[in-house]
């Protein structure tokens, strides 16, 4: 029977409780959404004892299934001020599941006089929470290597960095990796980090070395559907193998990662370029997943063996996509960053005017290291630049910025780690991207309108994982490509939000959505997995549509309106080159999204 | 005619050895449409999942090209 951990801050106990009936299919995004809904006061200060910190596995973390071992976080946003959930790759679902742990639920604080830090150890049947002072203001790099001498049974760790500890509202939750040389899986956004911080908690470490694989409740039909999304997952052109039969490159996000959209982006003219400004990059194509595929090569062929640069490389066990990578320094073949994603190139690149690999690359090291949210500070640096301290495609400046976040004493610093909005509107900057105070990810929404509806309307602030409409408006999954202007926006971001809030339950990747949405195997297994771990059937849009009502009444109840479901003016007002057009959907459009909820 | 053509990804390898990503290269093209030219470039429709002509998205590979158009060509792809 799986279980409860509920950790108090305020006096450092804890309880282990029975999983409630009416949570039995609840996981992931499901149960962080359930639990925040249900116990947290929507109006209460995010960084204070009355917000939770919510840790939940995917429902099939740990079992066999490909792809499964995804873990989400949830609380009241800091940076938002509504509902967030966050999930990321790592090791800590899969520890999580084998401990036969539906949820970690993280509430109260240690009083504010409090100096300490601490850390959680989880392991079979036991919980303690630590005094770990030597833990805090450290870079994550360091950290997790001192972890993890300490805890020789590679544990998962989450936690969050300086960024977090200091209550920065562009701290995100890092997670160690596999092979645990790299804090670099995020889940990133909304500040969850800093939610972590006033809860004075540095780590949250889980070792499943006395746990066991989860079993599902009907394995026939597990197995039988496991099998099946296997070998459609290496199947597909996507999602597939790294080679083909005459050892060409064959899986694109094998191959090249997420970062392979950078030049489909910038040759649909969609690429958000130096804040906002044009949608065409002139030096996309050099910090680009090919660049990356191409510079792992080279340094492999001069290297050899010492070569650390990878693609191929996968953000927890069990992944059979395998999209992340290492970045090598080209001229020595060691392992700079790791992964280099779509967003984060673009964030801290393309949005910069900045097209040096090496660049890139440092600032991502550096936002790993002080426990940031890419997106969000790639946003915050651009407001540097809007308002003329810094200069678009300085790439020197930009990193001597954000090391300015090391300094307790910078206010240049604390500025560029609280977020686009923070920043914006310190520096006197009247083109602000953000929707509910979250910074606006890498697709212009002006050409591709879909992603804009997604972006206005979705509960998280902008994102673009909760309804990728992308997969239908330029990707061309489900079919042909159709005109981008002749999609019902409404109906196509609503589905792809209730669809994603499913898959972010399940514990599969979200990219598992590029390859079930084209074959039908692939989804009739997948669903078999689930249901059959389950024991019963459930409907996916149901189940979705059940975690947006929780996620939609929060917000209401944490004051959101309509007027809050809108993109930032300048996207109605300034036309963008190549193709001059503004964002085109109106308030009518997009209220019908959610007009029942 | 003369056709200007980018491809990517796992088409790269159809390109010109010398051609640098994110750079056009010339063909000297014998046919009339889209998939006349996915043909000569050496590979099949089906590995050809998102086009642009001239900046545009299009799925028509029946669709007729004219001299010195341009034409951008990627395999199945996403991620986010």
């Amino acid at each position: 029977m799986s279980k409860v951990l509920r950790i108090n801050m305020s006096d450092l106990g804890h309880k282990w409780e029975t999983l409630p009936k009416k949570y039995e299919t609840l996981a992931g995004r499901a149960f962080t959404s359930a639990v925040i809904h249900n116990e947290v006061d929507p109006t209460c200060h995010p960084l204070r004892e009355k917000n939770k910190f919510v840790i939940a596995p995917g429902l099939l973390a740990g079992t066999m299934a490909p792809s499964s071992g995804r873990l989400s976080v949830g609380g009241k946003s800091p940076l938002t001020g509504g509902i967030k959930e966050a999930n990321a790759g790592g090791l800590t679902a899969t520890r999580l599941g084998y401990l036969d742990l539906r949820g970690v639920i993280i509430e109260g604080a240690p009083p504010v006089e409090t100096k300490d830090w601490y850390s959680i150890y989880i392991g079979k049947d036991t919980c303690e929470v630590k005094k770990t002072n030597d833990y805090a203001g450290m870079g994550l790099y360091e950290l997790i290597g001192k972890i993890w001498k300490a805890y020789p049974s590679k544990p998962g760790i989450i936690g969050c960095g300086i960024a977090g500890q200091r209550l920065h509202k562009g701290a995100g939750v890092f997670g160690n990796n596999v092979e645990n040389t790299d804090p670099g899986r995020y889940a990133g956004r909304g500040g969850l980090g800093a939610v972590l911080g006033s809860k004075r908690i540095i780590a949250i470490i889980s070792d499943a070395s006395s746990g066991s694989r989860p079993e599902a409740k009907d394995k026939d039909r597990f197995e039988k559907g496991r099998k099946a999304f296997k070998d459609a997952l290496d199947n597909h052109a996507l999602t597939g193998r790294l080679n083909n039969e005459k050892g060409e490159p064959y899986g694109a996000l094998k191959n090249y990662g997420t970062n392979v959209l950078q030049n489909i982006l910038n040759e649909a003219g969609a690429l958000p370029t130096r804040g906002f400004r044009t949608g065409r990059f002139e030096d996309a194509a050099k910090i680009s997943g090919e660049a990356v595929h191409d510079l792992v090569d080279k340094t492999r062929k001069k290297f050899g063996d010492k070569a650390e640069g990878k693609y191929g490389h996968a953000c927890h066990p069990g992944c059979v996509i395998a999209c992340s990578n290492v970045v090598p320094y080209e001229k020595t073949g060691k392992a700079h960053v790791s992964p280099l994603e779509y967003e984060t190139a673009w964030a801290l690149g393309t949005n910069l005017g900045i097209g040096v690999l090496h660049d890139v690359a440092e600032m991502n090291r550096i936002c790993n290291d002080l426990g940031l949210d890419t997106i969000e500070a790639g946003n915050a640096i651009a407001m540097f630049m809007e308002s003329g301290l810094i200069d678009f495609g300085d790439g020197s400046a930009a990193i001597e910025l954000l090391k300015n976040g090391y300094h307790p004493e910078s206010a240049k610093g604390a500025l560029v780690c609280s977020g686009a909005l923070t920043a914006g509107e310190t520096l006197g900057v009247c083109r602000i991207p953000v929707v509910k105070g979250q910074a606006l990810p890498a697709y212009d929404p002006r050409p591709i309108r879909g992603i804009g509806v997604t972006y206005a309307t979705t509960t998280m602030g902008a994102d673009h994982t909760a309804g990728y409409t992308i997969a239908a408006e330029i990707v061309g999954i489900k079919g042909k490509v159709t005109d981008p202007k002749a999609i019902d926006k409404a109906e196509l971001s609503r589905t792809f939000q209730a669809t994603t809030a499913y898959i972010d339950s399940t514990g599969y990747c979200l990219f598992i959505a590029f390859c079930v949405l084209d074959d039908d195997s692939g989804f009739n297994g997948m669903l078999d997995t689930v249901n059959g771990f389950l024991g019963k059937d459930i409907d996916i849009g149901e189940y979705g549509m059940a975690i947006l009502k929780n996620e939609r009444a929060f917000n209401k109840g944490a004051g959101f309106t309509a007027k809050d479901d809108r993109l930032p003016e300048f996207f109605h007002t300034e036309p963008l080159p190549p193709h001059n057009v503004v964002f085109e959907v109106s308030d009518e459009e997009i209220d019908a999204v959610f007009k029942d909820m | 005619m003369k056709i200007f053509a980018k491809l990517y990804a796992t088409l790269r390898k159809f390109a010109p050895p010398d051609n640098e990503l994110g750079e056009f290269f010339e063909v000297e093209f014998n046919g009339a449409t889209i998939s006349d030219l996915i043909e000569q470039l050496g590979f099949t429709p089906e590995q050809a999942r998102i086009v642009f002509v001239n900046d545009s998205q299009t799925s028509d590979l029946s669709s007729t090209l004219t001299n010195r158009d341009r034409v951008v060509i990627f395999p199945p792809v996403g991620g986010g």
